[in-house]
């Protein structure tokens, strides 16, 4: 299957042809005309181009600024990131660590939340008035409490907020190595060090390509962390996006800075695929051997990797439990850091939970997102599989053209379905979509595309070829191998996708508060309802409810999909969870470059 | 698509049926719902507000059932609300919207997504605060500069927002906005920023009111996320800064401290909530004999004594808090050309976000 | 050269290697054989250092190596999937163990190209990329990035398991052929009597962690020292006590009848042999036939044994099934085993009644 199928033979399977002529209308209806009007409408107001966003912006040195901070985070994150991404990779699953389990649990709760919480978690902890500064100021008086802010206290938030990647696709690669290279080099007599950066860390390329991808959406898309910790000298451009899409007259500047965004999202793309053709980064061979721990060698740097391990432990749990442990305080406590263990109590729980939606905007959340991400991995199975199988140009175009929801924010996608879709449309049979319950999983559906079918194309190619041929020489037909050959193979990581995008989807707020039938409200705007600052002092309050509430949803999900392959002990070959190669994949926290980390709330106050 | 749709609505409202337990009943929730907007047969009225947090929109529910209505309130940002609004104009899903100020509804409705209708109560009000026409005033609310008064004597506290940076004893004591999305921000510089009004100048202001923008946003301490400016003002990084007000009294409660506000000779920006019936309602009738029962004197000053707020019906203001109406009474209202502010509010936003919010 | 002493192996409560005592000479090509699971893999990774025993040593060149991690017990070795690393040119992984060693630029590539030589790699095939050779080239880049370093001992883990029977048969001679080229000492492992046999100077036969017997190919064909060498190693059939009994009345052999008796299928025929020697004949049935171009198997029933054999396709008559015929068998090529133990009763054994 490497070598090129015409474009001509495609059109001879009916199960292609069927495929492409859903396909081509689903693009054509939900990805394409909806962009092009809203770009249309923002950029040739009056049926004539109008270079009114570029002059402004570039004549904005706040804009320039922040568009430069998000660039400069996007880079630095790129590299952090992947420092501290690969340190807990290893500690957890390449060397033999005490306690690697607890270790485990511990960096994987960045898993379960994100967003302003997280943010505030570690101001909390190092912000001037957090635990870690007081005692530091006590033993150092001469320190400055407002030491953690700017881009340093930026970067660090989002650095240990952003390394679920490296836990979930990278871990994976890793467990996909070849253990006897690992032994061949220790015979030829490499040290520990040398071996894991001559042989492990060569053979994980293509997946840190991946995770750095990521890293760098992330970093584009930073929204919460800037805003709670960037302080004056570093803010980012997002919420300036925001700001201008909700201003019908700034709507210009939105897209602009959304496409220069998605511009650079997109190069990104196509500099680390080049980069990832160069070389071959798989076990040659067929028969491999399970990768076995290994010991740190050196007493002294086994200390130290124990206690940087260890140290990565409290630095990525205290904020978890202190978030927590401040959901039951009041909200006069939060915003002022004074914690007395009287002060805790159920009421804020008591007060979320039996309000007037009560648990409502759960289920629907639950629905609409459970929804969104079956049909996003369903329907693109099928895609991705003839992606993968025909590599034409026909078959290229379709690929590109489902990136379309990378370039721009959600809140503009959203824009672009209602400009299309509010009057009778013969693109859906003449309906009119606007206030029905069926716009939001359109757009739930639409803005996961781009990292469902990257991660369903890198599973379909690790699946064997010849199994599909020996089924078809058996005279079994397309649609009987896909379901009884190739599902079974690629079901565990379709259920991981699924899943990623069913946590992701949850507490959507940029495309819900466009799209939402006002009667089946998502959870999103109900948190951001509850959240803001109108919500009075115990809004805050009920963010941190909310964000603990949603904790104990996305644990379950994950436990549900990654706690039991876990136990079922899928280490040996064949897709498990999650792809080894997710060859420039994309996650569940980037996408969009304005939604980045920023998923768990939202966060700009438009009241 | 319509098997699609039906599907869809069919698994929410299954779900909804069988797993919520809180609250109100969703009759028209179901499938119906969909592309046949208010399908006739729903009772329930759609009211889109941003006003309702603290537990107002609870009240309304809870009141406007006790008067025979059933409605159903969807909360969004003003800005959100607003776009809502202009999204769905042509297949409205909204029959009332309420809370909106002005400045929001202007826009509404120059996007024609207001239906004109002159409720009953009409004659109670200041017409003057609405348009007369589509949107009718219900509660007033003033735009404050605030001081943490256990800290700042009412001497030395500044006069107006422009002694803010003018003196420098206020430099970095007070909280500016990191955005101007909010109503209120964008309230504090149509105060400001009409006071320099200059047709020949840039969007309308004179070179003289742009450099007042830039003082106050190099002079300020930056908004923190998540931070109330209560919050702020009781662990002492700021003193003051901007404040609807309504919340006045219920946050001094919560974290303790003491404020009192800033009258500046030209006086206060007020906001004026208002109500408007939605153009394309199926329920017109039952629509506006909501919103004649909404502005009722006797309604409006029942929800004045609940919530502290200042009522636009004259009839209701003997039900409101006497010091609300004491403080209202004295007030000076700043003489804004809302006209002038609407048609320029979206580019004054851009400039700042773009040229002074450093 | 290489010297296992007391061996022990234990993965927590499973014990792999219960004890073990081998002694491989310099030079020798050193096999150890056995099915799957039975210990030879682990004996082999004891002795290149990736497996610490529980007890025992391991002497390399008369130097204790036990505690000596891999890469200082000076033995090269290739595995199953030969290990090539992925990321790199075949100079590369040749060249790996050099720049680990620091050996200076210039001297290691001299050393790489004069091993690739030495295993026929060309310059161009150097440069390519190991996922671009063949599985024959994969193996000599292995072997060379093994012997590069100049091991004493070549360890060899199966490295012809996963190639097709055409390529294995051509690599066997392949790795033999280097290996006496290059005179080192090589202990090789695997699961192929087929091999083994064409291969080795000595074999060692594991079962269960234990080795059965060590020796030449030929010792341990001809002279199986216990049953299942008997079993492991060529093809046999088992005799039944009458047929042992009847050869016992027609010779004077005295074969003990209650010990397990088998003969190997080439030893039996149904002609008497031309030489002369002491083959009787047996009458029996010819029960099949299967023809195989070079030769035909035969299973021939007689006092209730099946007795396997074969029959040179020389243009002769052969019976056909169903008809009567004469099995010759030699008595002293009877292989008899304790029944309880399994051992080989050897003549002065099978002189002690049992």
């Amino acid at each position: 299957m490497t070598g090129g199928t015409p474009a001509r033979s495609m059109a001879r399977s009916p199960f292609v042809l069927i495929v492409g002529v859903v396909l081509t209308w689903f693009i054509a209806a939900f990805l394409v005309w909806p962009n092009v009007n809203v770009l249309i409408a923002t950029f040739f107001p009056d049926g004539n181009f109008s270079g009114r966003a570029a002059e402004k912006l570039l004549s904005s040195q706040r804009a320039m600024k922040a568009l430069g901070n998000s660039f400069l985070l996007a880079v630095a994150l790129s590299v952090t990131v992947n420092l501290v991404g690969i340190f807990i990779v290893l500690v957890t699953h390449y060397f033999r660590i005490r306690g690697s389990r607890i270790l485990f649990l511990g960096y994987a709760s960045t898993f379960i939340y994100g967003g302003i919480v997280l943010a505030a978690g570690y101001k909390f902890i190092y912000g001037d008035k957090g635990i870690v500064t007081s005692l530091l100021v006590k033993v150092f008086p001469a320190m400055d409490p407002g030491w953690f802010s700017g881009f340093f206290a930026v970067l660090v938030v989002m650095t240990f907020a952003t390394t679920t990647n490296h836990m979930l696709f990278v871990a994976n690669a890793l467990k996909g190595i070849d253990y006897q290279t690992v032994e061949a080099a220790k015979n030829l007599g490499a040290s520990t060090w040398t071996i894991l950066r001559r042989i492990v860390l060569p053979m994980l390329k293509p997946t840190l390509f991946a995770v750095t991808i990521l890293s760098f959406l992330t970093g584009l898309g930073a929204l919460s962390a800037p805003q709670v910790l960037g302080g004056r000298d570093f803010q980012t451009i997002t919420p300036m996006i925001l700001t201008f899409t909700n201003s019908p007259t700034s709507r210009d500047l939105a897209a602009l800075l959304a496409v220069i965004l998605g511009v650079a999202t997109i190069l990104m793309l196509a500099v680390m695929s080049r980069l990832e053709k160069g070389g071959t980064y798989f076990s040659v061979s067929k028969v491999s051997s399970a990768l076995q721990k290994q010991d740190v060698t050196n007493p002294a740097a086994n200390i130290a990797v124990h206690a940087v391990a260890y140290l990565l432990f409290a630095v990525y749990t205290l904020p978890v439990v202190l978030i927590v442990l401040y959901s039951f305080a009041d909200g006069a406590a939060i915003q002022t850091g004074h914690l007395t263990p009287g002060s805790l109590t159920l009421d804020n729980y008591v007060r979320v939970l039996t309000q007037q939606s009560g648990l409502r905007p759960f289920v629907v959340s639950v629905v609409y997102s459970a929804l969104a991400a079956v049909i996003a991995v369903g329907g693109l199975l099928f895609v991705a599989r003839l992606l993968q199988k025909y590599k034409n140009w026909v078959a290229n175009v379709f690929e590109y053209l489902l990136h379309i929801p990378w370039i721009l924010p959600s809140a503009l996608l959203a824009l672009g379905l209602i400009i299309s879709y509010d009057h009778p449309n013969p693109l859906v049979g003449g309906a009119v979509l606007t206030g029905t319950t069926v716009i939001l999983l359109i757009a739930f559906v639409t803005v996961k595309i781009p990292f469902t079918l990257r991660m369903l194309k890198a599973s379909f190619a690790s699946v064997n070829s010849s199994l599909e041929e020996a089924a078809a020489i058996m005279g079994a037909k397309t649609l009987y191998v896909f379901r009884r050959i190739l599902l079974p193979l690629v079901l565990p990581a379709a259920a991981a996708i699924a899943a990623l995008n069913f946590n992701s989807l949850l507490d959507d707020y940029d495309t819900a508060i466009f799209l939402a039938h006002p009667l089946v409200q998502p959870l999103g705007l109900v948190i951001k309802a509850n959240t803001d600052g109108a919500e009075g002092v115990q809004g805050v309050a009920n963010t941190f409810v909310y964000t603990v509430l949603l904790m104990i949803i996305t644990g379950v999900t994950m436990y549900l999909v990654y706690g039991r392959t876990r136990r079922q002990g899928s280490t040996k070959k064949g897709p498990g969870g999650i792809p080894p190669a997710a060859p420039v994949a994309g996650t569940a926290h980037a996408g969009v470059p304005t939604s980045g980390e920023d998923t768990a709330q939202p966060a700009v106050t438009v009241r | 698509m319509r098997k699609l749709q039906t599907l869809v609505a069919a698994a929410v409202a299954a779900t909804l049926l069988a797993g919520c337990g809180g609250g109100t009943a969703t009759p028209a929730a179901s499938g119906e719902a969909s592309s046949s907007p208010a399908g006739g047969s729903g009772e329930t009225l759609v009211v889109y507000t941003n006003s309702n947090g603290e537990g107002r929109g609870e009240w309304w529910t809870k009141k406007a059932a006790e008067a025979g209505f059933k409605i159903e309130i969807v909360g969004a940002g003003g800005a959100d609300a607003t776009n809502k609004l202009i999204a769905e104009k042509n297949n409205p899903i909204a029959d009332v919207a309420f809370g909106l100020n002005n400045m929001y509804f202007s826009q509404v409705k120059a996007e024609d997504a207001l239906e004109p209708y002159e409720p009953a109560w009409a004659g109670e009000v200041d017409k003057e605060l609405g348009d007369g026409e589509t949107y009718w005033p219900l509660v007033k609310q003033a735009i404050l500069l605030g001081y943490n008064s256990d800290k700042v004597s009412k001497d030395a506290a500044p006069q107006d927002w422009t002694d803010l940076w003018a003196k420098d004893e206020f430099k970095a004591r007070y909280e500016r906005v990191t955005g101007l999305g909010t109503a209120t921000a964008q309230l504090v510089f149509a105060g400001i920023l009409s006071r320099y009004r200059d047709d020949a100048g840039d969007l309308g202001i004179s070179d003289e009111g742009w450099k007042q923008v830039e003082q106050y946003f190099q002079n300020g301490s930056p908004a923190v996320a998540k931070t109330d400016l209560f919050a702020r003002i009781a662990s002492g990084e700021v003193d003051m800064g901007q404040m609807p007000s309504s919340i006045i009294a219920e946050r001094e409660k919560s974290f303790g401290v003491n404020v009192e506000t800033v009258i500046p000779s030209v006086g206060v920006p007020l906001a004026v909530e208002q109500i408007a019936l939605v153009k394309g309602t199926e329920k017109k009738e039952q629509a506006q004999k909501f919103i004649d029962w909404f502005g009722s004197a006797k309604v409006q000053g029942e929800f004045a004594k609940q919530f502290n707020s200042m009522p636009v019906n004259k009839s209701a203001e003997s039900e409101a808090n006497p010091e609300v109406v004491a403080f209202f009474a004295d007030l000076k209202q700043q003489d804004i050309d809302w006209e002038f502010v609407q048609q320029n509010m979206g580019a004054w936003v851009e400039k700042i976000e773009l040229e002074y919010m450093t | 050269m290489i010297r296992l002493d007391n061996i022990k192996v234990t993965f927590g409560d499973f014990t792999a290697i219960p004890h073990l005592d081998l002694h491989v000479r310099p030079g020798e090509f050193f096999t150890l054989l056995g099915p799957s699971g039975c210990g030879k893999t682990t004996a082999l990774r004891t002795l290149a250092g990736f497996i610490q025993p529980s007890g025992g040593t391991v002497h390399v060149d008369g130097k204790d190596v036990t505690r000596l991690p891999s890469d200082k017990r000076q033995v090269g070795m290739v595995f199953q999937n030969y290990a090539l690393f992925p990321s790199m040119s075949v100079w590369e992984n040749i060249a790996f163990g050099l720049r680990v060693r620091k050996e200076k630029p210039a001297d290691s590539d001299r050393l790489v190209r004069d091993i690739a030589g030495r295993v026929e790699l060309s310059d161009e095939q150097l440069s390519k990329n190991v996922a671009e050779l063949s599985g024959g080239q994969q193996q000599r880049v292995a072997v060379a990035r093994a012997l590069v370093l100049r091991p004493k001992i070549l360890l060899l883990d199966e490295p012809l398991s996963n190639l097709d029977a055409k390529l294995r048969h051509q690599l066997r001679q392949q790795l033999k052929d280097l290996q006496s080229q290059f005179g080192i000492t090589t202990v090789y492992v695997t699961h192929d009597q087929d091999e083994a046999l064409a291969m080795s100077d000595r074999v060692a036969v594991f079962n269960k962690g234990v080795v059965e017997q060590v020796g030449t190919p030929q010792e341990i064909y001809d002279h199986s020292a216990t049953e299942f060498v008997c079993n492991f190693i060529g093809d046999s059939s088992a005799l039944t006590p009458e047929f042992v009994t009847e050869l016992n009345r027609l010779t004077g052999a005295g074969l003990s009848t209650d010990a397990k008796s088998y003969l190997r299928v080439e030893k039996a025929s149904l002609n008497p042999a031309a030489d002369g020697s002491a083959a009787v004949g047996l009458p029996g049935t010819v029960a099949s036939r299967t023809y195989h171009g070079l030769h035909s198997r035969y299973v021939v029933r007689s006092h209730g044994a099946e007795i396997r054999l074969l029959v040179k396709e020389d243009g002769g008559a052969h019976p056909e099934p169903g008809t009567e015929t004469t099995v010759y068998v030699q008595p002293a090529h009877v292989l008899q085993y304790h029944p309880g133990t399994g051992a080989a009763l050897t003549r002065e054994d099978q002189a002690v009644p049992l």
